[in-house]
């Protein structure tokens, strides 16, 4: 139960953050923060992976209403979804929970920045790829990829950081 | 059956996904069909009330600059029209004619002041929501201007909302506009990237004209009435195919400190519609 609400807080919070200051964020022409992937990449170990794609989509739709790009990102969010359920277990310690919570505490920050780094930047990829659909300058859309990756990862860890302490 | 249930229970996350992609699909290249996707789009009241507290926030911080902006551009006009007024009782020895020709202007449109709440510029395709909507007397296709120069035409409609395709939207916003005082006509187009720069497509090859003079709406559609600025001329280059000219705009409206517009009705605007209508009945029965 506490489960669902800590999840519910942080959907709420994501998808503010993201609508009111992040998507408004234009760093150098080329990169803008994409968070709310930290939501799907933080779904604990045993969370049913039904339970997480509809979460995500969700997430996607809400994100997509406001941003005027519907089903944009509710795809690509599906789709990362999925891919953390399966790739989630490449990446768990031997002996763990079951409900291993994804985090750097359990996690290590080496394993947490790669496995966050992956998802992220597979997000970025589908989404701008998306959004482009033409590929009509794929060198903008190239650069805008990875920097936004870079900076989506900069952002995450940060609030790792902040967790990890508390 | 108990093996299908099994199955089924094993792999249903794997239906799930597959159904909401198609969803997601579906919303991704159906969005054209604009008139079933209000609900989907910052037009719908929810977003747009929360939109609105942001912008009003927003708008707070922001107030001096714009001020400073329409004070200079209004101190411009009125100079302007000061200069023009005088010229023309000049030249004509008509002290009135001025006065007769704005109450005119004035009769044929409605100018309905609205508030963007919310504004894009990081796309290829940006789009701008407003606070009016189709109860305020705002109506798909209006023009859209703020006191600098044009933003857009209206796309979509809801009660109390409106989505705005700004001149920022690479694929489908194409205004048509012409050199002031020269008349040669042309499509405004940006290709993305900067939101100050803009290009003029089309303009023929006869066409005279000299960089840092004005690019004005030219008022052949009924969206804009003739002679809302759009930006200065800074450099021409040839069209690819050599047969016209390419004009690289400044555009005088500043997109990313964008607050309040105006949307403009044209009373007109349904009779020609109508004539339009007819026009293509009569071809098409034949």
């Amino acid at each position: 139960m506490a489960g669902l609400v800590n999840r519910l807080i942080m959907f709420v919070v994501l998808l503010l953050v993201q609508v009111l200051v992040l998507n408004h964020v234009w760093l150098l022409n080329v990169a803008t923060p994409l968070l709310y992937v930290y939501f799907a990449i933080t779904f604990p170990r045993n969370t049913a992976k039904g339970e997480v794609i509809a979460w995500c989509f969700f997430l996607g739709l809400l994100i997509d209403i406001f941003s005027n790009t519907p089903g944009l990102a509710a795809g690509s969010l599906t789709l990362i979804g999925m891919a953390q359920t399966y790739l989630l277990e490449l990446f768990v310690p031997r002996d763990s929970l079951e409900n291993l919570e994804v985090s750097v505490v359990t996690l290590g920050w080496g394993k947490f920045s790669v496995f966050g780094g992956i998802l992220t930047f597979f997000y970025c990829l589908v989404f701008f790829i998306l959004e482009a659909f033409n590929f009509f300058d794929w060198q903008l859309w190239i650069l805008r990829t990875i920097c936004s990756t870079a900076l989506t990862l900069v952002l995450m860890l940060a609030i790792e950081s902040v967790r990890a302490k508390r | 059956m108990r093996n299908l249930l099994d199955f089924l229970k094993d792999y249903y996350h794997w239906l799930l996904f597959v159904f909401l992609e198609v969803v997601s699909g579906f919303l991704l290249f159906q969005y054209n069909n604009y008139q079933a996707s209000v609900w989907f789009s910052s037009a719908n009241s929810v977003t747009g009330k929360i939109y609105e507290w942001t912008g009003e926030a927003k708008k707070f911080f922001t107030l001096t600059q714009t001020n400073e902006q329409l004070t200079r551009r209004n101190l411009l006009l009125e100079q302007q029209v000061d200069m023009l007024g005088r010229r023309y009782t000049e030249l004509t020895h008509d002290s009135t004619v001025l006065e007769r020709h704005e109450t005119a202007f004035l009769r044929q449109y409605d100018l309905i002041p609205a508030k963007v709440v919310d504004n894009t510029l990081d796309s290829k395709e940006n789009l701008m929501t407003i606070d009016k909507g189709r109860k305020d007397g705002v109506a798909v296709d209006m023009g859209v201007a703020c006191g600098n120069g044009v933003v857009g035409v209206v796309y979509l409609v809801s009660d109390h909302y409106s989505v705005v395709i700004p001149v920022l939207n690479a694929t489908s916003s194409r205004i048509s506009c012409a050199i002031r005082n020269r008349g040669s006509f042309g499509y405004l187009h940006w290709y993305g990237g900067d939101p100050s720069v803009a290009y003029v497509e089309d303009v023929p090859r006869h066409a005279k004209f000299k960089l840092g003079e004005w690019v004005v709406t030219s008022g052949f559609s009924s969206i804009f009435p003739s002679g809302v600025s759009v930006g200065k001329i800074e450099q021409a280059y040839n069209s690819r195919d050599g047969l016209s000219y390419k004009l690289k705009i400044r555009l005088s409206t500043d997109f990313t400190n964008l607050r309040d517009v105006v949307v403009i009705s044209d009373k007109s605007i349904a009779e020609r519609a109508a004539l339009l209508q007819a026009a293509r009945d009569s071809i098409s029965s034949k």
